[in-house]
């Protein structure tokens, strides 16, 4: 028993990460319809360059991740002005394409300012708590609570403020949108800030608990889809429930069926939720 | 006409900046990964494969009969990636016309350049990359510095056997076959000593969370962990194991240097862990060879050398002496002869341990020392030489196809 | 039309006299994994291009190909030109499995969802040690023929090259009739329309599934030729970066046309040979040309040449 619950906690802080990558990709993919594929990449940039400003400039560590929220909500606007904003009416095949491109500069950049060895953001979070045989690191503690508080954080956005009812309009019909007044070229600018500041948030995550290395950012956004096709596309109730879902799929089948084949396993449900229920777990039908 | 005038003006250049002897360059190419993530250990064997080429020409080059080589070495990119290590040698064989091919730090872009050097009139000298089959494919024209994994795994188990543990838990990138090697060399000295491997937990070079396996091993309670594989995630598995409570013995074979698990756990969390490698480059067991190598090639390129970068420094001097005893440089098969006749030489780094008196074998394989280091007080620390018979094993290799 | 066959009958004669303008025995080397790679885009159009699915499991289609021929080779003792026959079907099969549940999303979720099945060919491919070997791959697969020296011989780069130029002409030919049948028509109202073609009452799952699984059939044909022709195989090859290689040559070449997959092919091959200079900033340039190619040359360098065509024809 204690085994179980032991991969359960073990599953939920990487859960938590997961989560955080899917919310960013669920709203752009709500409002705009695309999957934006470098969204990892971009994430992996914020955790980068808060180890660059912590560990080369100095900074304090909190001062270092605004500062790198910050970069990224502006990187998520030029990406959508520059790079999708001109395929708006293209084929959607188009956008994904040119998605798949962005992500190859953005990890040709990592890699050309931050080098190809794995990166740590140095915290001083090292205490372990002991509950009743169960284990659980501060720093991962922080990672279970610092989600946490982002996805509050992000409901209580969409839901009760003027710009999130805007956002939600416009993902509901966007024609309708308009004839309401609502500046739906303003939307999308709106929805990349957001989407990359929580996609830095998640690459600090990473890049404290575990590392960040060249090829980490795609690995986490196929993870990020596999979640929204689990939860069901475009439903943040989904994405957060499809993340932990996941998460601890994972370090249960790492633990009890096999470790090599961990993330097989997790396509697997991913197909199987596809195939059962093709509108995700939380979608509707 | 034009040819020959060429050839008399350069005759006359040679005469006149007063060479008596005539000397000419000979070529010889590199191939490395120098870009990806095993940069590491690739990027500094082309340094000191350049940094040998500097001081062999300094020393008055490679004398054949009475003419002189100088030394002048290309080097190109393989990103360890089978494909680009195979259209870099080819490039190199086809287009720049080289004969010598050294470097190759990886197993798989090593692996696939050794499916088709038999049929060229090249001789390949393999450096870090540590897959078995390399040497066991009877290639009279390769010959590899670094020894085999499992040649040290067996070391390894004898000595975690004597440490008096029954029951050892083994955490690693089992689908990484030098690894998975090393690991089936250890069980069987390890099982002969009467101790059992409860569990062969794996780990990909992309995870760095295995908390997961690490709670499973945690359950079978073994007397000790194994952990097998690269650094960047190994050092993952020691830090979150003493996160998961486990205060069992460490042991691993991960070739890792200071700062690299420093950047992951901290000194704390590393202390006593046992790495079970050859000893390669340590300066606590180098030799005068190995202090000079780290001087020279610290002020050269400003960065200490990785500890696995002299397999590459020892292949040039290596080809040096064996195009010099078979007294030419275009019959590649009298040299690769020459390499395996080839004695220990003193401008050796590595502590090569001789096989019937010469530092390749029949398969052309060299053996190093294996040796124990352990963390101690923020440092890897020699503490002793494994035992280890690279007569035996050589012969063992030898057995194989 | 007279004309364009006037054109294909110079450019193959181009082909086939190729490695005798070849001076540097290197350059014929990569010619040889360009027409691979021909074979590799055509089959990746097919998808990408006309059914308007972007597939990134190509590179593990290529996969599945090149260890089912090596394996059937050195294990069962088939002879090679067997092998590269069977490969394919092999492939096929694979290619059902997971064309399936795939299919049932659309645009960018089916990409997602391919890109899934290509890591887990990866993993399986490298965990499956006791077959595959894993990292260290299989080294000494057997080439096709009756071994070295032999009338025909195969370990000659030249007679190498020429089987696999009928092989991608051949594949092209294949490409051709698919296109200009009704499937193809289909397919292609499939990427205009999707929900219009479903409703006039054309089951239109079958088609793409048939897309998607000639398509792995390329792929695998195109992997078990890499495989006796380098000797060697490992995982690495056919990863994820490869599958977007083949999008690459797709796009660059001007998808949804023939002759775009062999430019494109060409490109993604001898381009990297002319980027060493820049070896460090290639993968920023290789997304940076897609990027904008997609932006500004949605059609590709043969949509390009087409426009200027036009421009100067109608100028005269």
């Amino acid at each position: 028993m204690t085994e179980i619950l032991q991969q359960i906690i073990n599953g939920i802080a990487i859960g938590g990460v997961y989560v955080l990558i899917a919310l960013g990709l669920t709203i752009v993919f709500g409002i705009l319809g695309i999957a934006h594929f470098a969204h990892g990449s971009v994430s992996m940039f914020g955790g980068y360059l808060t180890f660059f400003l912590v560990v080369q400039q100095g900074l304090p560590l909190v001062l270092a991740i605004a500062i790198a929220l910050v970069t990224g909500m502006v990187l998520g606007v030029l990406i959508e002005l520059l790079a999708y904003r001109p395929l708006r009416n293209a084929n959607h095949i188009n956008a994904f394409i040119v998605a798949l491109g962005l992500t190859m500069m953005v990890e040709g950049a990592n890699l050309q300012f931050f080098g190809a060895e794995q990166i740590v953001i140095p915290t001083n979070a090292s205490r372990v708590f002991d509950i009743g045989g169960l284990t659980l690191p501060e720093l991962r503690l922080y990672v279970i609570l610092g989600a946490a508080v982002l996805i509050a954080a992000m409901t209580i956005f969409v839901e009760e403020t003027k710009t999130g009812q805007a956002i939600r309009a416009v993902a509901e019909n966007r024609d309708a949108a308009i004839l309401m007044g609502i500046n739906v070229q303003m939307i999308p600018l709106v929805v990349f800030a957001i989407s990359t500041a929580l996609g830095v948030a998640a690459g600090v995550m990473v890049g404290s608990l575990f590392a960040i290395a060249p090829g980490v950012g795609e690995g986490l956004v196929v993870k990020g889809f596999a979640v929204l096709i689990l939860g069901g596309l475009g439903s943040i109730p989904g994405a957060v429930v499809g993340g932990i879902v996941l998460g601890v799929t994972e370090a249960l089948a790492a633990g009890f069926i096999s470790s090599a084949y961990k993330d097989v396993i997790a396509f697997i449900v991913m197909i199987a939720v596809l195939l059962l229920r093709p509108q995700g777990l939380m979608g509707r039908a | 006409m034009g040819k020959r005038l060429l050839t008399c003006s350069v005759m006359a250049l040679l005469m006149g900046t007063g060479g008596l002897a005539a000397q000419e360059t000979l070529t010889i190419g590199v191939a490395d990964a120098l870009t990806g993530g095993a940069a590491v250990y690739g990027l500094p064997q082309a340094n000191s494969v350049e940094m040998a080429a500097g001081e062999i020409n300094a020393a008055g080059g490679i004398s054949v009969g009475d003419q002189t080589y100088m030394l002048d070495v290309i080097v190109y990119d393989d990103k360890a990636n089978p494909t680009e290590a195979t259209n870099a040698v080819r490039k190199l064989i086809d287009r720049d016309g080289v004969k010598y091919l050294l470097g190759f730090c990886c197993s798989g872009a090593t692996g696939a350049v050794a499916s088709f050097i038999g049929y060229e009139d090249a001789v390949m000298l393999v450096g870090n990359a540590a897959e078995r089959s390399i040497t066991t494919q009877g290639l009279t024209n390769l010959v590899r510095t670094r020894p085999p994994a499992d040649y040290t795994g067996a070391a390894a188990g004898a000595f975690v056997a004597r440490q008096g543990h029954k029951r050892v838990a083994v955490l690693g990138a089992l689908e990484t076959s030098f690894y998975a090697s090393y690991v089936e060399a250890f069980e069987e000295e390890f099982a002969q000593a009467g101790g059992e491997v409860i569990a062969h937990e794996v780990f990909a070079s992309k995870d760095r969370d295995m908390s997961p396996q690490l709670t499973k091993i945690r359950a079978m309670s073994p007397d000790a962990l194994l952990v097998v594989g690269y650094v960047e995630p190994a050092a993952f598995a020691y830090r979150q194991a003493t996160e998961l409570g486990m205060d069992i013995p460490r042991y691993g074979f991960t070739s890792g240097s200071e700062e690299q698990f420093l950047r992951v756990a901290t000194s704390e969390q590393m202390e006593g862990v046992w790495d079970l490698r050859p000893t390669e480059l340590t300066l606590q067991s180098a030799t005068e060879a190995g202090l000079a190598y780290h001087a020279n090639y610290t002020e050269r390129f400003g960065d200490a050398p990785s500890p696995s970068s002299p397999y590459a420094y020892d292949q040039a001097w290596a080809l040096k002496h064996a195009i010099e005893a078979a007294g030419t440089v275009d019959d590649t098969e009298a040299v690769a002869e020459a390499l395996r006749d080839l004695q220990v030489f003193p401008e050796a780094v590595m502590q090569y341990l001789p096989v019937d008196g010469k530092m390749f074998d029949a398969n052309g394989q060299a053996y190093t020392a294996n040796g124990a280091f352990q963390w101690q007080d923020g440092h890897w620390v020699f503490v002793e030489e494994l035992p280890s018979d690279p007569a035996a094993y050589s012969e063992f290799l030898s057995s194989l196809d | 039309m007279k004309r364009g066959n006037i054109l294909l009958l110079i450019v193959l004669m181009l082909f086939v006299a190729l490695p005798q303008l070849i001076t540097v025995k290197y350059y014929l080397h990569l010619s040889i994994l360009a027409l691979i790679w021909v074979i590799m885009a055509q089959g990746q159009n097919l998808i990408q291009g006309y059914t308007g699915y972007v597939s990134i499991v190509q590179a593990g289609f290529m996969g599945i190909g090149a260890y089912s021929s090596a394996l059937m080779s050195t294990n069962l003792g088939l002879p090679v030109s067997a092998t590269i026959i069977l490969a394919p079907l092999v492939t096929a099969l694979f290619a059902l499995v997971a064309g399936y549940p795939s299919l049932r999303v659309k645009g960018h979720y089916f990409a997602i969802v391919t890109l899934a099945f290509n890591m887990v060919i990866f993993i399986v491919l490298l965990n499956l040690t006791d077959l595959t070997n894993g990292e260290a791959g299989l080294s000494g697969i057997p080439k096709p023929g009756n071994g070295r020296g032999a009338t025909i011989d195969f370990y000659d780069r030249q007679v190498y090259y020429y089987f696999v130029l009928t092989i991608a002409v051949v594949m092209t030919a294949l490409a051709a009739v698919i296109v200009r049948s009704r499937v193809g028509q289909i397919l292609l109202a499939i990427r205009q329309n999707e929900d219009l073609v479903a409703s006039v009452g054309v089951a239109a799952w079958r088609y793409k599934l048939f897309a998607f699984v000639v398509s792995a059939m390329f792929a695998g044909l195109a992997g078990a030729l890499y495989a006796h022709y380098q000797s060697f195989i490992n995982p690495e090859i056919f990863s994820v970066a490869q599958s977007l290689d083949a999008i690459l040559a797709v796009i660059i070449g001007g998808s949804g046309t023939l002759t775009g997959p062999v430019i494109g092919a060409f490109f993604v091959v001898f381009l990297p040979e002319y980027l060493r200079f820049a070896d460090s900033f290639r993968l920023i340039l290789y997304g940076l040309i897609l990027v904008l190619a997609t932006i500004f040359m949605p059609r590709g360098i043969v949509g390009l040449a087409h426009d200027l065509k036009t421009r100067f024809g109608s100028a005269r």
